[in-house]
């Protein structure tokens, strides 16, 4: 569904990330691979997908956070002299508070990652985008951003922060042939699960209508939909891929 | 997007996004059952010749929806084949436009029996067929209209909003059988009806409005119904999915 795109995907060492990674080269994508950190292991994975996908992954391993670092990997994309045709803005760090206990600097810390970040790296990589008159952006948002769950006040912000910061490129670039839309994940099987307790998770379980976890690769498979041409008159949008979440 | 091995059922293949669905599903590796109202020899060469191009079958399945009778009896015809049913994309439908004093309650009550209940009766007996495959995914075709509103159009946008509180409802009710329920909303898309009017600058207006600064395609809604009947979208029920081109 990818065949010849060029993509860049953030935070695809685990979870959803690693997902969205494996299913773009499998539907043909040539993909630049963030991380945080050049590991050996980081980049045999993509070594290994490259020659099982027949398409080229470039690992790009970069602090989100660090605005020279981000400006540097933004050049060597524009050195490649390749067109970039799809961002997915999926790294992000998940924080678990109450309202009144939520510290300034977690709320702060949060922010830079999960949005400022984002904001920055959507940017750069969005002029290249319109300087081609074609390219498709995915954030990975969340259901937190949608529904009031305990503990996510921080979490959630960050999230609904990027869903309004898509609707709003969606209708600045639409006219450049851009097209920005988000995917909204509800409970899904990853590492972020583990920092909620067992039995929170099953409620959440017995609150969706599938009566299911969601697993990276429901998620992904959402994200290689949205980045193809078969959604080309889908902008703005916020896809919920949560299992039907009772809210 | 890969619906090899699936059989599928389509309302309203006759036209517009019905038969760019069609083809969309067939393309895609799926066996369809294209429900119609009339036979047309036009139509039953074009479904030849898309059996041939995408080497599956598509029956035609001819009924009307005002009567419930005859829309029994496709349901027995489709029974026949004896093929597990995946899918069904409710397509089918009409409008009704005319300003809100103007509305005549028999032509209220025609959509309304055309697009809402005549459709939950069939919908209805579809379930029954798709709990036994073990699930299945259902699309049904809502509005934006249904959620932003457009005048002239108060019967027609209820009746798809009716879609929309359907899809929610039956994905709860039938989400632990493993049927996923989701619907799409277009925008302005071209077809027979609005070509004339787009060409004609009639249209300028709301395509102003228009992110993306032009009319959808029956083509590009197609995708978006065939993405929903895929596994593609296992984790994806109970939505409302516009396809708009960004509509602010």
């Amino acid at each position: 569904m990818l065949m010849g795109k060029t993509a860049l995907i953030t935070g695809t060492r685990r979870g959803i990330g690693k997902e969205i990674l494996e299913q773009f080269a499998m539907n043909g994508a040539n993909i630049w691979a963030h991380a945080r950190v050049e590991t050996p292991e980081f980049v045999d994975y993509c070594n290994s997908l490259s020659k099982k996908y027949s398409v080229k992954v470039t690992p790009l391993c970069f602090e989100l956070t660090d605005s020279e670092a981000m400006k540097a990997a933004v050049k060597i994309i524009m050195k490649s002299k390749e067109p970039i045709d799809i961002l997915v803005n999926n790294a992000g760090v998940t924080y678990n508070a109450l309202f009144q206990m939520s510290t300034e600097a977690q709320l702060r810390e949060e922010f830079e990652t999960n949005f400022f970040a984002v904001y920055k790296l959507t940017q750069y990589i969005s002029k290249l985008m319109v300087r081609q008159k074609n390219g498709s952006i995915i954030n990975i948002s969340s259901t937190a951003a949608l529904d009031a769950n305990p503990g996510k006040s921080v979490y959630g912000s960050t999230k609904a922060a990027l869903i309004c910061m898509s609707r709003v490129i969606a209708v600045e670039l639409g006219n450049s042939g851009v097209r920005c839309n988000c995917v909204a994940p509800g409970v899904t099987n990853t590492d972020m699960l583990e920092s909620m307790p067992q039995a929170v998770v099953q409620e959440a379980v017995d609150n969706t209508d599938l009566k299911r976890l969601g697993e990276p690769q429901d998620i992904a498979k959402a994200v290689v939909y949205l980045a193809s041409d078969k959604a080309s008159y889908i902008t703005g949008q916020v896809l919920r891929v949560d299992g039907g979440l009772v809210r | 997007m890969n619906l090899k091995g699936k059989n599928v059922i389509i309302t309203g293949c006759q036209q517009g996004i019905g038969l760019a669905t069609m083809k969309a599903a067939a393309t895609a590796g799926a066996n369809v059952f294209a429900c119609c109202q009339t036979q047309k020899e036009d139509f039953d060469s074009a479904v030849a010749e898309l059996e041939s191009k995408c080497n599956v079958r598509i029956i035609p399945v001819y009924f009307d929806f005002s009567d419930e009778a005859s829309i029994k009896n496709a349901v027995k015809q489709i029974q026949s084949e004896k093929m597990p049913i995946h899918g069904l994309a409710n397509i089918a439908g009409m409008t009704g436009d005319s300003l809100f004093p103007m509305i005549r309650q028999d032509k209220m009550e025609m959509v309304f029996k055309i697009n809402f209940f005549s459709q939950i009766y069939f919908t209805q007996y579809v379930v029954r067929l798709m709990q036994r495959t073990g699930g299945g995914s259902i699309v049904n075709v809502s509005s934006i209209s249904a959620i932003d509103g457009n005048p002239g159009q108060v019967v027609y946008s209820a009746t798809k909003a009716s879609w929309i509180a359907t899809t929610k409802t039956l994905s709860k009710e039938l989400g632990p059988n493993h049927i996923r329920v989701n619907a799409v909303a277009p925008g302005v898309i071209e077809s027979l009806m609005t070509k004339t009017l787009i060409d004609e600058g009639k249209m300028d207006n709301k395509i102003k409005k228009i992110s993306m600064n032009r009319a959808g395609k029956t083509s590009e809604v197609a995708n978006a119904i065939v993405y929903l009947l895929s596994d593609d979208s296992s984790y994806v029920t109970g939505q409302i999915l516009r396809i708009d081109g960004g509509i602010a």
